[in-house]
């Protein structure tokens, strides 16, 4: 009977999910001003859930999020700014749970290396098209100058065949 | 010059290869072990069997000891009752558990019985093995959020001052036990 009742109660939420999007928690909770109202649902969309993953605790239903959805109404109703919520959080699972990294040592890479690939691109494409223009304007020279230092070898190589040929001629006579 | 560009790609791809492979074998669970290196948070809970004994931090000091968080509902943690049992009688390794209640619902007239709660889990240690020196009860779950627990089960070695040595997220098998858990418990207990 009971499972029935779970499986109907199931069915009518499946049926309402699509229109419940926007209220994914299913707490009512009072606020005593707007502000906190607006707080308590900023934080609740950038916490992260430790136990699911890629859910914000807004939108998992998983146990550690309801307590924290808890928890984070407790600590707006006693007068914790948004800072002091995620400092709380954060004393306790870390920077995990939070979906905005602080910078530091390890996470300035994130920003730092596409910067540094890009400049690293721009330098690369700019040496090379220097290279290509220094090719072309020297082309002709570097092609001439190597035409007549292959010419004077194959001179070099001839007479020195000549000298050989004639030893062998007159040491045989 | 050009000769060292050639290679350039290669190694490149070299790199992002063994860094996305080394991706594969990591836990997605592991978190910063904000915990560790902290004395205990403050608590003052009652013991599940026995609710008129009542545990706090002092209380517990004196001796290293394996915290588990974990209940009946979760069967990884069932399921690593006769490995911890194991560990209890054949090491000495004093386990003291963290029960963690699930939220009822009262749509569907869930409520919390504890009398109910002590029979199912006596039934459940006598069928799978009983590690535990003693459970605190953590009904409303503000020791596991204050300890950072995001689900069950959960182990932390807590030493005999107090502070919180290790948190494992996850079962303890043999191979945990061995390569990450035991080496920190044997260091702050003292045993060899």
């Amino acid at each position: 009977m009971k499972y029935v009742a779970r499986l109907l109660c199931l069915i009518v939420t499946l049926s309402f999910a699509a229109t419940a999007v926007a209220e994914q928690s299913q707490e009512l909770f009072n606020f005593e001003s707007e502000q906190q109202r607006r707080i308590y649902a900023q934080l609740t969309a950038e916490l992260r859930c430790p136990q699911c993953q890629n859910q914000n605790i807004a939108d998992s239903n998983a146990v550690v999020a309801v307590d924290m959805r808890e928890k984070t109404h407790e600590l707006v109703l006693q007068g914790y700014n948004r800072q002091q919520v995620l400092d709380y959080m954060i004393d306790r699972y870390g920077n995990f749970v939070h979906y905005q990294p602080p910078v530091n040592s390890v996470t300035i890479w994130l920003w730092l290396l596409p910067v540094l690939m890009l400049v690293a691109l721009f330098l690369f494409q700019l040496r090379r098209r220097r290279n290509v223009d220094e090719d072309d304007s020297t082309s002709s020279e570097v092609l001439s100058e190597t035409a007549t230092k292959a010419a004077q070898q194959k001179a070099l190589l001839s007479n020195e065949l000549d000298h050989i040929i004639e030893r062998y001629r007159s040491k045989k006579l | 010059m050009r000769k060292t560009l050639f290679y350039v790609p290669l190694v490149l791809f070299l790199g992002l290869s063994l860094f996305l492979l080394s991706g594969l074998f990591s836990d997605p669970r592991e978190r910063d072990a904000v915990m560790v290196g902290k004395p205990l948070p403050a608590f003052s809970l009652p013991d599940l069997m026995n609710p008129e004994q009542v545990w706090s931090p002092e209380t517990l000091k004196g001796e290293a000891f394996l915290l588990n968080v974990w209940g009946i509902w979760c069967p990884t943690c069932n399921a690593e009752l006769g490995y911890m049992s194991q560990l209890r009688n054949e090491q000495g390794v004093r386990i003291i558990g963290l029960y963690y209640v699930l939220p009822e619902d009262p749509m569907f007239g869930e409520v919390f019985d504890l009398a109910k709660l002590q029979v199912d889990v006596q039934s459940r240690l006598q069928a799978f093995g009983d590690p535990y020196q003693f459970n605190i009860l953590d009904r409303q779950r503000r020791l596991s959020m204050d300890l950072g627990v995001s689900g069950a089960p959960e182990h932390f070695i807590v030493d005999a001052k107090g502070i919180v040595r290790a948190h494992h997220i996850g079962d303890i098998n043999p191979q945990v036990w061995r390569a990450k858990l035991a080496p920190i418990y044997q260091q702050w207990a003292g045993k060899p």
